[in-house]
């Protein structure tokens, strides 16, 4: 049985070739083609939620360039001004602070802790869990059942509990939003791990005696390192989110420190009068996660191996 | 003819279309189900929903303003404050002074409790004991002393004191009487009073509690059957639920939910003037050698203080800058002075005094009173322009400020704090915030450590006067000696604000920013 050659349409390197016969897998079958619909509908994903986390985190990085008024200054003969009012794009608080510049400042801290947490949450979860997926036997089950003991936990009782424990530090609720979110992370690694082991390359690392650790840090971890900071990207959205969770329940950073929970949570008694209070910090953390999940989610159906289609449509269009 | 039985065949399309359109006709009735008020009260029940947990029906250790209401429907004293901030009878209908250290009280005849039994003699001596012993209670430092109970029969006796108590009649409005064998030295939850209701349910964590008419009453009846209370912390919360009708009254608000509230179908706001004192306090149990422990720095720290913007701006006029150390309701209130807002006085005063880099530490609990943050953050604003630096430290509503109070926390510098002048006496809320002796401070019964015994002296010698004029006289003295320690870097004095239904009727708010749950009817 022959392999049918491919003919990209009637272009002039299509048209030019003898032996080329007419194939039914044309252009517009490939772009109707589900593998095609997934790939635009990723790299959709990719762009949205790439112009969406962007239009926050870029004005968040850069607040203090910006010619903004002090996040703390206050202007009590000018509160509750709404958008668009002199000097405040955004209107200004109960006190008069421009809420431009809070929701800037505020993000800097909610965005600050959420990195934080992601990145001790990553840590912690991808060491372990690659410890539990390679070592397997007991180590496996200690950290499969601690994971699942915590995941069993509720977690916003959980986190309100350690902040009134241990006070509301922004190194306090950044160590425990990284703790309640290792296990996502570590369980993902695992799974992957197991996979990873039973590979040839690790069976032939081992044959040439290198170290257990030796073989899981450098073959081993690498290779799954891609998929599970995947699942990082995705925390970081779930850790802002629980971060401005606390600050409206009033477990946040302390005043004066602006954070968006707070903003939301102080804008409550004014909803009916002073709607932006509300909104603004609604609408910015509503952009940021459904950017970060949407680039997440984006990077995570995108084709990893287009090689081999790529290769096809060179080869269809040289001949 | 037959029709073929493949014409009756339904597409996957037309599945989809007829499962979508179950799907949004589903939605839409859910929709509609959930945008109408639910949980609304029942036609002969009172809802009432408050700012601050009722942990108890007793008031030994707490009783801020919206408690009383609930307190005093189910508990009730041999005297309380009427309306016009003088005692009248309530379960006596005796109560004279005597002698100078002695008062005779009788008991109104056919007075009991809502399960039949009597108020007995007994059952006051139990309370004021039980009053007594209780550490750190609220009620029992407005008492200089604590009068013994002297039986004459069964609803006659006499309330005895070694220094003369010309207020006691005043004083005895917050002593709830129990029956004896049910009192403890703590706070009651549940138990028996002889109020015009009875409790049928509570959660002292949710603090929520169901009270009915006690059909047992030796009064005239309440106007409703049922009366449900709950906590809701938010006031955000508080307005909605006012507004969907799922609560009849809301007390204690903010002057921007009135504001959101005022104008709107079915709802009245209601305002009176307070009994109540809402204080930036200092920390006086500083050591010696502190700038906090310096009159004078604490005085320079008063001028940081923009007191005119506070008013207008942050509390929108619903309060008045205080310009004594106790409310102008109060009965023997004198101005003593004003707080004068002049920054660049107070960097100078500090400077001179040596206290400059000063840090503050302000704490205070979430809805001690409204706007609480917003002026502790304006605050924090103010200190800053005069080069003092602070840390804010809010807490949440049950949480252990109490004990940071105490000094047994840690440390703080300024107190957010409001104080209630439930007698109506000048006289009585100076014995609660400024009456504190070395002795009193070891247990730490004072009030944020205010020791400062000329002003102790003048206030002890003021509550066992017995002539009116003669005591007034000092009370205006140990007003003045009080304001001139700046125990406060601002104070002012609130004015109560509630907003009901109209359906709630006759609801008498008071200047102790309570009112009579008895009194009250529902329309419809």
């Amino acid at each position: 049985m022959s392999t049918p050659s491919v003919t990209l349409g009637s272009g002039p390197h299509g048209s030019d070739t003898p032996s080329a016969r007419a194939s039914t897998l044309d252009r517009r079958r490939i772009k109707r083609s589900e593998a095609a619909r997934r790939r635009s509908a990723s790299r959709l994903k990719l762009w949205i939620g790439a112009i969406s986390a962007l239009v926050v985190i870029i004005p968040i990085l850069l607040a203090q360039l910006l010619p903004l008024p002090d996040p703390n200054a206050q202007d009590l003969g000018n509160r509750l001004e709404a958008p668009f009012s002199a000097g405040h794009l955004f209107g200004t608080d109960q006190l008069g602070r421009d809420l431009l510049s809070r929701v800037l400042h505020g993000g800097q801290i909610s965005l600050t802790i959420g990195i934080l947490a992601v990145i001790v949450s990553g840590l912690i979860g991808v060491v372990l869990g690659s410890i539990a997926g390679f070592y397997g036997k007991w180590v496996d089950v200690v950290i499969s059942r601690l994971l699942e003991a915590q995941m069993s936990l509720p977690l916003l009782m959980m986190l309100l509990l350690v902040v009134a424990l241990f006070g509301p530090s922004i190194p306090v609720i950044t160590f425990v939003i990284a703790i309640a979110q290792w296990p996502e992370v570590a369980r993902l690694t695992r799974s992957l791990v197991l996979v990873e082991r039973e590979k040839p390359y690790v069976a032939a690392a081992r044959t040439l005696g290198l170290h257990r650790m030796l073989i899981l840090l450098r073959h081993v971890v690498p290779n799954v390192f891609k998929q599970a900071s995947l699942v990082i990207l995705l925390l970081l959205a779930q850790a802002v989110l629980l971060e401005s969770a606390l600050s409206f329940l009033g477990a946040g950073p302390q005043r004066p420190f602006a954070t968006w929970g707070r903003i939301i949570s102080d804008g409550q008694d004014y909803v009916t009068t002073a709607w932006w209070m509300v909104t603004v910090p609604g609408i910015f953390i509503v952009l940021l996660v459904i950017g970060v999940n949407l680039l997440g989610d984006g990077l995570r159906d995108r084709p990893r191996r287009t090689k081999g289609l790529v290769a096809l449509l060179s080869k269809g269009k040289n001949r | 003819m037959t029709v073929p039985f493949a014409d009756h065949q339904v597409s996957r399309r037309s599945l989809l279309r007829w499962g979508a359109a179950a799907g949004a006709f589903v939605a839409v009735t859910s929709l509609t189900a959930c945008a109408g008020p639910t949980g609304l009260p029942g036609k002969g029940t009172l809802t009432l929903a408050l700012n601050r947990s009722l942990v108890s029906l007793d008031n030994k250790l707490n009783q801020f303003d919206a408690a009383v209401t609930v307190q005093r429907a189910v508990r009730q004293g041999l005297t309380e404050i009427g309306p016009d901030i003088t005692p009248r009878l309530v379960l006596a209908d005796r109560f004279e002074l005597t002698a100078p250290t002695q008062w005779t009280v009788h008991l109104r005849p056919g007075i009991r409790y809502s399960d039949g039994t009597p108020v007995t003699v007994e059952d006051v001596a139990t309370a004021l004991e039980m009053y007594s012993k209780v550490q750190g209670g609220f009620v029992a430092s407005f008492f200089p002393e604590f009068p013994t109970v002297g039986k004459i029969d069964d609803s006659t006796f006499t309330l005895d004191t070694k220094k003369p108590l010309p207020v006691l009649d005043a004083l005895m409005a917050n002593i709830l009487i129990t029956p004896a064998a049910a009192n403890k030295p703590a706070e009651l939850q549940g138990g028996v009073g002889s109020g015009p209701f009875l409790v049928t349910k509570f959660n002292r964590g949710a603090g929520t509690y169901s009270l009915r008419r006690n059909e047992n009453y030796w009064g005239e009846a309440a106007g409703v059957d049922r009366v449900e209370v709950q906590f809701l912390a938010e006031e955000s919360s508080r307005v909605i639920a006012l507004r969907s009708g799922a609560v009849d009254v809301i007390d204690s608000i903010t002057p921007d939910s009135a504001t959101q509230l005022q104008g709107l179908p079915n709802i009245t706001i209601q305002r009176a003037s307070a009994l109540r004192m809402n204080q930036i306090f200092f920390n006086f149990r500083k050591p010696a050698g502190h700038p906090l422990a310096n009159a004078k720095v604490r005085e320079a720290l008063t001028m940081a203080v923009d007191g005119h913007a506070l008013v207008h701006d942050v509390l929108v006029g619903s309060v008045i800058q205080a310009d004594g150390v106790v409310p102008p309701s109060t009965k023997g209130y004198v101005k003593t002075g004003e707080y004068v807002y002049d920054p660049a006085e107070a960097r100078r005063r500090l400077a001179s005094l040596g206290a400059t880099g000063l840090t503050l530490k302000i704490i205070w609990e979430t809805g001690e009173f409204a706007s609480d943050a917003s002026i502790m953050e304006a605050l924090a604003e103010m200190f800053g322009q005069v080069g003092v630096k602070t840390t804010l430290q809010e807490f949440e509503a049950g949480g252990d400020i109490s004990t940071w109070r105490q000094g047994r926390g840690g440390e703080w510098d300024l107190l957010g704090n409001g104080f209630g002048g439930p007698t109506g006496q000048a006289i009585n809320v100076l014995q609660g915030m400024y009456a504190g002796t070395a002795e009193k401070e070891r247990t730490r019964d004072t009030y944020q450590g205010y020791v400062q015994p000329a002003v102790a002296s003048l206030i002890a010698q003021a509550s066992s006067e017995p002539d009116e004029k003669a005591r007034d006289a000092i009370v205006v003295k140990a007003q003045q000696a009080a304001w001139d320690t700046w125990p406060c870097v601002w104070q002012f004095v609130p004015k109560s604000i509630l907003a009901r239904r109209t359906r709630v009727q006759d609801l008498a708010l008071s200047d102790s920013n309570s009112y009579p749950l008895t009194d009250v009817h529902l329309e419809g």
